[in-house]
């Protein structure tokens, strides 16, 4: 760590002292702008897609599967897709999006869609789409298995004292399973946010940060500067402003979270 | 009551199967594209399930492509970072469980050690990849091994200290009332105690190490310290993509550590969302 700190207080290839200048290049770096927006925009959908998708699931299969069966199943359905690497998995998406052979489109047409076919890698909406669309199947599990056991916790008689008063099941929904969500929704929330920081795998073997830049996220950009233009200072800088941000983000609810899973 | 909840019971386990095709189809796509001969690729419409399976790409990818090394390395580096995170753990959930520490101590080192799970890997992969190289390391299994190591030490000593503290301290207290010495104790009475959680500590280990892909594709260049994961991203950057034998690797890296967590799934659900989810599967 502390040699990052003196890497990125030298100038690139010159090397001696280089003050602040690393620091302060990264406000006039457009490219670097552009990678932020592309994170953050990954971040917001990839991350609320998952609490969603992974909280209905929750409380769905909670309420109408019961069985002990049913349950195991789900368990090791979802348990797959987190434990394939992501270099994998990038590869299994890989193949379905190609334009000409790949199966998606020759679904898409057997299902009437007679257009062009669709490039899903390198038109640069398309491309974020199939980037989010990896990391929503690989980790809205997590959102559903740490949220159904949260489910587990909440106390069954306190449910059916509310069923004999005649709770409905969005009361229910709302005035007791919430609460005991809570402290989970938010470590699902920093784990989330945290690891779409870091994505690198999948997308350097679906589109490697393009077309363009479109998909060119803050990990992949640090690459890019650090191993492609062996730029070690300028990249060690940023890397310390992205440790300051982790920090922030962990010093708020650190605390917090270990005293909730310790 | 049944009644009312029934067509809702329909809905969600339409939705599930849905889903389930979702989640299976992609590996069973993949599947299928490995075993097509190289002709098949091409028809169109694409076949769903090859016409003439063949194990043509598993051959040309493991030997023609040479990947069969790459393959040894990842086997002989997980294994490594498996021996040496065990050890490591051991060492340091060990004495915090059974020894005499302050609470604070405690709480802060088992706090520092979950922080790092939040630390961007990209982050500290340059001073990394700088001072591997100034040592000499670069290009070589042991700097992989050293960092699988060291990244995976926090899961493992949270995982330990769950099964280290669940083991009551009489049991040993007996076996040192018995005579035996302390060292005789934790080898032949804790160990083996300790098994379950030694055997989830390991798979998990070996499925990081296994997965991990930044770190190799920056710490190695040839294929004598590469591993499988960059045998499996270097067919994305070939000029022509061979989709047969990319996928056909694709499926060998994902079957290794699916099979292993499932096989040990009960512990590892548990693990992997930090203790959140507890007995379950």
């Amino acid at each position: 760590m502390a040699y990052a700190v003196s890497l990125s207080l030298q100038y690139y290839r010159l090397g001696g002292f280089a003050g602040l200048h690393n620091f302060a290049y990264a406000f006039q770096d457009r490219l670097l702008g552009e990678s932020l927006r592309a994170t953050l925009l990954y971040m917001v959908i990839a991350v609320g897609v998952e609490l969603l998708l992974g909280l209905a699931l929750a409380v769905a299969v909670q309420r109408t599967i019961r069985g002990v069966l049913g349950r195991t199943l789900t368990y090791l359905l979802f348990i797959v897709p987190m434990v394939t690497p992501p270099v994998a998995a990038g590869v299994s998406f890989r193949l379905m999006y190609i334009p000409e052979y790949g199966i998606l489109n020759v679904l898409l047409r057997t299902l009437g869609y007679h257009g062009p076919p669709i490039l899903w890698m390198s038109s640069p909406a398309m491309a974020m789409f199939s980037v989010i669309s990896v990391d929503v199947w690989q980790w809205m599990p997590f959102v559903f298995l740490v949220l159904f056991a949260g489910l587990q916790a909440v106390p069954a008689d306190v449910i059916e004292a509310a069923e004999v008063d005649g709770a409905g099941g969005w009361a229910r929904f709302r005035a007791m399973e919430i609460p005991y969500l809570k402290p989970l929704l938010l470590l699902v929330l920093v784990f989330r946010c945290t690891d779409t920081l870091r994505v690198f795998d999948h997308v350097q073997v679906l589109t490697m940060g393009g077309p363009g830049a479109a998909t060119e996220f803050l990990s992949l950009y640090l690459y890019k500067i650090a191993f492609k233009f062996s730029n070690l200072n300028y990249a060690s800088a940023l890397a310390l402003y992205i440790v300051l941000a982790v920090s922030a983000l962990f010093g708020v609810f650190g605390r917090y979270l270990s005293e909730e899973v310790a | 009551m049944a009644g009312r909840r029934s067509p809702w019971r329909t809905a969600v386990l339409i939705a599930l199967a849905g889903l389930a095709v979702v989640y299976l189809f992609p590996f069973a796509w993949m599947l299928s594209t490995s075993l097509k001969p190289t002709p098949e690729l091409y028809t169109q419409p694409p076949t769903l399930w090859p016409v003439h399976p063949s194990l043509e790409a598993y051959r040309a990818a493991l030997f023609g492509a040479r990947d069969w090394v790459l393959l040894r390395n990842s086997l002989v580096v997980c294994l490594a970072a498996v021996l040496l995170t065990l050890a490591l753990a051991l060492l340091i959930a060990y004495p915090l469980t059974r020894l005499q520490v302050s609470a604070s101590f405690r709480r802060g080192l088992l706090s520092w050690l979950l922080s790092l799970r939040f630390l961007p890997s990209m982050v500290v992969v340059i001073p990394i990849f700088a001072t591997m190289r100034a040592v000499g390391l670069y290009d070589r299994l042991l700097a992989l091994v050293l960092i699988y190591a060291a990244f995976s030490l926090p899961f493992a000593v949270w995982m330990l200290k769950g099964f280290l503290s669940e083991i009551p301290p009489e049991v040993e207290e007996a076996a040192l009332a018995d005579g035996a010495g302390r060292w005789r104790a934790f080898f032949q009475i804790l160990l083996p105690m300790l098994s379950p959680g030694l055997l989830a500590a390991s798979v998990i280990t070996f499925a990081l190490s296994w997965s991990e892909f930044l770190y190799a594709l920056i710490l190695t260049a040839t294929p004598r310290s590469q591993t499988f994961s960059i045998a499996v991203w270097s067919f994305v950057t070939e000029f022509e993509i061979i989709w047969n034998q990319m996928a056909a690797v694709g499926v060998i890296s994902a079957l290794v550590p699916v099979v292993l967590l499932l096989a040990a799934r009960r512990y590892v659900i548990s693990a992997l969302t930090f203790g959140a989810v507890r007995e379950k599967a």
